[in-house]
């Protein structure tokens, strides 16, 4: 009965997936959306969610959430996992789609331009890849949600706990390099290098490494950086992963008000050099802030999760998860308006 | 000292009180064998965890990430040229350029 009954859940949730893709198909193909294509950015976000993945998930546990995701049964705990593999799907695409518009904003401003005009396009155009991210979030999100029902039903029953699904019982030593984590890592990197040339191709500039130069704010490296590994040490190891995340997106947090107000100050003084140079910071502060809540501290909670160290992400890493890329992005759209904002001499 | 390790003294103890006045041969290179490991472990272990253990030492990276912290605001107070910042100097000196009203 258990079987005849799981064989038309499956051919719905196809169905389901079937006629979505569809849907997003035509729209794409109509052109109705043309102006809100960034194809590198698409790429980007693609390509860097599959990596973020295998950075914080082994292969059987992708294969196995993807299965559940279709209708496949399996217990508690099992859809619990795959539920979490979804959330942090959607976590990443949600991340990865706010740093994708920072590193497309510092692409657009260090590269050489016609003008105002043509950067301030290649500024909008950059904001595209946070929209990406949240419709991807968005699609992540709906069998995280059904997932995490479902093992919640299961849980009630009182079903007895199976952790064959996922290819074995839990393990509790943790084992820091696996090879999918060091395949997700060397993708990722591969995925930042392909989308800085795709962007830069067919741009006027001397070569890589001016770009590398432009993408390189040392003070802000340095504040983000160093702050995270303090807030970390000053957690304990108790904290685990968490005090990570705490690091870096509350270093993060402090790098973007820092700039703010710099650039306040700056407008208050009439001093464009500083309002320039807080700009910089605050555009490359939430950039390394999100490649280290991506490549560091997201896969090592996963772990924690995965292995059965922890039963699921703590609330504060969710609200850093939600409210950070967010904070990115309206501070982001505050540094394009600083940037486009003209300064009339006083008494001019 | 590990469990391990006192659980071995005890059982050399109870076999040295137990035949005190003659200790098999196999039992008493059994414990030289065990003593020579322990001090070549000892040794061995000694050296790269001495560089190790400064290298992993908690203080050694709390100092660092406040130093590297007070750097880059130091650096950014400083304003210091960055080509990022130059890029966007250029940028608002054209804006300026390009609002300026004609009298």
């Amino acid at each position: 009965m258990a079987e005849t009954e799981k064989y038309p859940t499956r051919g719905q949730a196809a169905l389901r997936w079937l006629l979505a893709a569809i849907f997003f198909s035509a729209v794409g193909a109509s052109g109705a959306f043309s102006g809100l294509m960034n194809k590198a950015g698409l790429l980007y976000l693609v390509l860097g969610s599959v990596a973020a993945a295998l950075m914080g998930f082994r292969g059987p546990e992708i294969a196995t959430a993807f299965r559940q995701a279709a209708g496949q049964a399996g217990s508690a705990e099992s859809l619990g996992r795959s539920a979490h593999f979804w959330e942090a799907a959607a976590r990443n695409a949600w991340i990865l789609g706010a740093l994708g518009s920072a590193l497309n904003f510092t692409i657009a401003l260090g590269t050489p331009s016609d003008g105002i005009g043509e950067t301030s396009v290649r500024m909008i155009q950059a904001f595209l890849v946070t929209l990406y991210g949240l419709v991807l979030a968005v699609v992540c999100l709906v069998p995280a949600v059904k997932l995490s029902g479902k093992a919640e039903n299961a849980r009630r029953q009182g079903e007895a706990r199976q952790t064959a699904e996922t290819g074995g019982p839990a393990r509790a030593a943790f084992r820091a390099v696996t090879p999918d984590r060091i395949a997700g890592y060397v993708l990722f990197a591969a995925v930042l290098v392909l989308s800085v040339f795709l962007l830069v191709a067919g741009l006027p500039q001397t070569g890589p490494l001016p770009i590398a130069k432009v993408l390189l704010h040392w003070p802000a490296i340095l504040v983000v950086i160093g702050g995270a590994i303090a807030l970390a040490l000053f957690m304990g190891a108790g904290a685990g992963a968490r005090a990570w995340t705490l690091g870096f997106a509350m270093t993060g947090f402090v790098g973007l008000l820092t700039g703010l107000i710099q650039a306040l100050l700056g407008f208050a003084h009439r001093n464009i050099g500083e309002i320039a140079s807080a700009c910089a910071f605050i555009i490359s502060a939430s950039a390394f802030s999100l490649l280290g809540l991506v490549a560091a501290a997201a896969p090592l909670e996963d772990r924690e999760i995965m292995d059965g160290r922890r039963d699921k992400p703590s609330a504060l890493s969710r609200l850093f998860w939600v409210v950070f890329p967010l904070l990115t992005f309206i501070f982001l759209v505050l540094t394009f308006i600083m940037v486009v904002t003209p300064m009339t001499k006083p008494g001019g | 000292m590990t469990d391990e390790n006192k659980t071995g003294l005890d059982v050399d103890d109870l076999l040295r009180r137990a035949l005190a006045d003659d200790l098999p041969a196999d039992v008493a290179a059994g414990m030289r064998r065990r003593i020579e490991r322990v001090r070549a472990g000892a040794t061995e272990k000694g050296a790269p965890a001495g560089a190790w253990a400064w290298l992993f030492r908690r203080s050694v990276w709390a100092a660092l990430a406040v130093l590297m912290l007070i750097a880059g605001f130091l650096l950014q107070g400083a304003r210091s040229r960055s080509p990022l910042a130059d890029r966007i100097l250029e940028l608002k000196a054209a804006a300026v350029n390009f609002e300026t009203p004609r009298s």
